[in-house]
């Protein structure tokens, strides 16, 4: 068994690697003008790591999955990046049929939704079975054979019984369960997990978490796991990268983040989580809204909502930037951030 | 982890949620199963016309012409002495088979095109929907008329002429419950999962169309049966002496005083099939529609 990312060391060789993902830029065209929903953002993904998207509705996280998969819209929907490597492979540059050979079968998706993310009229088996048949070649056999071994690994009781069932004679555990069945049917490098456990119910959420990590430990895949859950993110995350208005503002391993949250919106997140340890009268709250993407201000995004706010703060958006020894906990923030004093004037003035 | 892999099952067939409610249907809908049986049974009189016939339904008897009903001849004869109940047992073939293999290519073609227009959208959906509303256009009747005037009436015409005015009634009932699909989760997921847009259509977006359009091929075999009589009463049909029931009605007509029956036959004879086709098209139309609610 692998060994897991111990939190505070410092930056892995790049071989480990899986996913390395520069200046990703997606547009969309609205009322014929283009508007970026995803503004510039770097990360990368270590093999057998899960790296946790976290924020409001609106911020990008889906975009970000959508965009590596390049399943963005042709006709309104525009990709930019620098590079997205996947292995060997630089996403940026592959065609159509290059990609439908990476989906589903490299990286591969979960949905929020698992109520209508199965086709109605299909059996289960058929569905976890035509991944297979697909991506691997195998004969309708050895597909059935290895979908069933599979909804068994996704712990479905008694599937050999439950195969030929449909998705509405299935529970939205059980049929979060075959979605997952499904995405690990070609042993992929990566999974995307949009939001997989926000439909469930609490008990059949921390189930399901507990098989995602189960099951991650067991193949030495990759997860990018997108929530806006903060709880869930402590439960399942290795590393996390908080989202704001298509930026990543702060991103941190798990325990670093909630250690030390340092991003105000990152500390308005964690202040806003219900806890059951403390006693708290009122919950905390973020006043306003994300900025629609066809009116994201000058400067920091966040600037409006922040009650930190200083004069740069609305001139100048700030850049990512370490704040601690290993370099590991990023930062994109004028007041609690680690910037060179001088530097910040210069660029005012320039 | 213990898995039990033996005793695989095999997927169980797309139809049987289908079948399910076919069988609710006709529990709760007395009249659609009625409609099914009359069906049932003029298809089997079709099929063993041969065995059911008393005389030869070409050979001419001048002696018995224009007789009335009785033991020898059910229904009475003709102005040649053919007798019509085996006439209009032969008769049932043509309409049955020009009908069926008619509406069963229209119906292939037309969900094909239907599937491809809902699925694309944009440019594509508004050229075959354009070229598809000039079609619709045209009355069934006057569109087969020109297409079998042009390539000459015969049996073969005659089912590219009823094929050709069905075609844009099932491009229209496949696309609609297209586009809807195509936005479901379910499709995202199979782009997801790499699948190309083929493999999209047929092995999921078909068999999610396939209800609604076999019942409306229920009912437009009833408008294809009739379209068959019509252009076979105005001679656009099969050639005599062949027995067509829209051409039997025509005959009928010029002894129409003397010997009403031979009208009258052909003519129940048409109306029993629309009537029961009509029946059981209903009755599975009204068994969809919650389905397609629900879903």
């Amino acid at each position: 068994m692998h060994t897991m990312p111990n939190s505070k060391q410092s930056r892995e060789s790049d071989t480990d690697i899986i996913l390395d993902v520069r200046k990703l830029r997606t547009s969309f065209r609205i009322t014929g003008e283009w508007h970026a929903a995803v503004r510039d953002i770097s990360f990368n993904l270590r093999r057998n790591e899960t790296l946790a998207l976290v924020g409001e509705s609106g911020c990008g996280k889906s975009v970000t999955a959508l965009s590596v998969l390049g399943l963005v819209p042709l006709q309104n929907g525009r990709v930019e990046a620098e590079r997205i490597q996947l292995g060997e492979h630089n996403l940026q540059g592959l065609s159509e049929e290059e990609m439908r050979e990476i989906r589903g079968n490299r990286i591969s998706m979960i949905f929020q939704e698992p109520m209508t993310a199965l086709n109605p009229v299909l059996t289960i088996g058929h569905q976890v079975a035509e991944t297979l048949l697909y991506h691997r070649k195998m004969n309708k056999e050895e597909a059935n054979k290895t979908a069933l071994e599979l909804l068994d690994k996704v712990k479905i009781p008694s599937a050999s019984s439950r195969f030929k069932e449909y998705p509405h004679q299935f529970s939205g555990g059980m049929r979060q369960r075959v979605m997952i069945a499904m995405a690990l049917a070609c042993k992929p490098d990566i999974i995307l997990a949009d939001e997989p456990t926000t439909a469930l119910d609490v008990t059949t959420q921390s189930q399901i978490l507990a098989l995602l990590n189960e099951l991650k430990q067991d193949s030495g895949m990759s997860l990018i796991f997108i929530t806006h859950n903060l709880g869930v993110v402590a439960s399942i995350a290795d590393r996390v990268a908080v989202m704001y208005a298509g930026k990543i503002v702060e991103i941190a391993y798990v325990n670093s983040l909630f250690a030390q949250p340092t991003h105000p919106y990152t500390e308005a997140l964690m202040l806003s989580i219900p806890r059951s340890d403390r006693d708290i009268k009122t919950l905390h709250s973020i006043s306003g809204q994300v900025p629609p993407i066809g009116r994201i201000p000058d400067g920091c995004s966040f600037a409006a909502r922040c009650g930190l706010e200083q004069p740069i703060c609305r001139k100048l958006d700030p850049t990512l930037k370490p704040i601690d020894v290993g370099l590991t906990h990023e930062v994109a923030c004028w007041v609690r951030g680690d910037y060179n004093l001088t530097m910040i004037e210069e660029h005012a003035n320039g | 982890m213990t898995s039990n892999t033996e005793n695989i099952p095999m997927p169980k067939s797309n139809r049987a949620l289908f079948l399910e409610q076919m069988n609710r249907t006709f529990r709760s809908n007395k009249l659609t199963g009625v409609g099914a049986a009359i069906f049932l049974l003029v298809v089997l009189a079709a099929i063993f016309a041969p065995l059911l016939s008393t005389h030869d339904h070409i050979d001419q008897n001048i002696l018995n012409r224009l007789e009335g009903p009785s033991d020898q001849f059910l229904m009475g004869t003709d102005a040649y002495g053919r007798d019509i109940y085996s006439r209009l047992l032969h008769g049932a073939r043509i309409s049955l088979i020009i009908g069926g293999v008619a509406i069963i290519s229209a119906m292939i073609i037309g969900t094909a095109i239907g599937i491809i227009a809902g699925y694309y959208g944009g440019r594509t959906d508004d050229v075959i929907m354009q070229f598809n509303d000039i079609l619709l256009s045209f009355p069934t009747l006057i569109l087969g008329l020109i297409v079998v005037a042009m390539l000459g009436p015969n049996m073969q015409n005659m089912i590219i002429a009823i094929s050709l005015t069905s075609i844009p009634g099932f491009t229209r009932i496949a696309r609609a419950p297209t586009i809807v699909i195509r936005e479901r989760d379910f499709i995202e997921a199979c782009r997801a999962l790499g699948y190309r847009d083929w493999r999209i259509m047929v092995y999921h977006i078909l068999p999610n169309v396939l209800s609604d359009v076999m019942v409306m091929a229920s009912l437009w075999l009833a408008t294809a049966i009739r379209t068959e009589a019509s252009l076979s009463f105005i001679g656009l049909g099969v050639k005599p002496p062949e027995a067509t029931w829209g051409g039997m009605i025509r005959e009928g007509f010029e002894n129409i005083l003397d010997n009403p029956w031979l009208s009258i036959f052909p003519g129940l004879a048409i109306l029993l099939v629309v009537f029961s086709l009509n029946l059981l098209g209903d009755g599975l139309r009204d068994a969809i529609d919650p389905k397609t609610r629900e879903a």
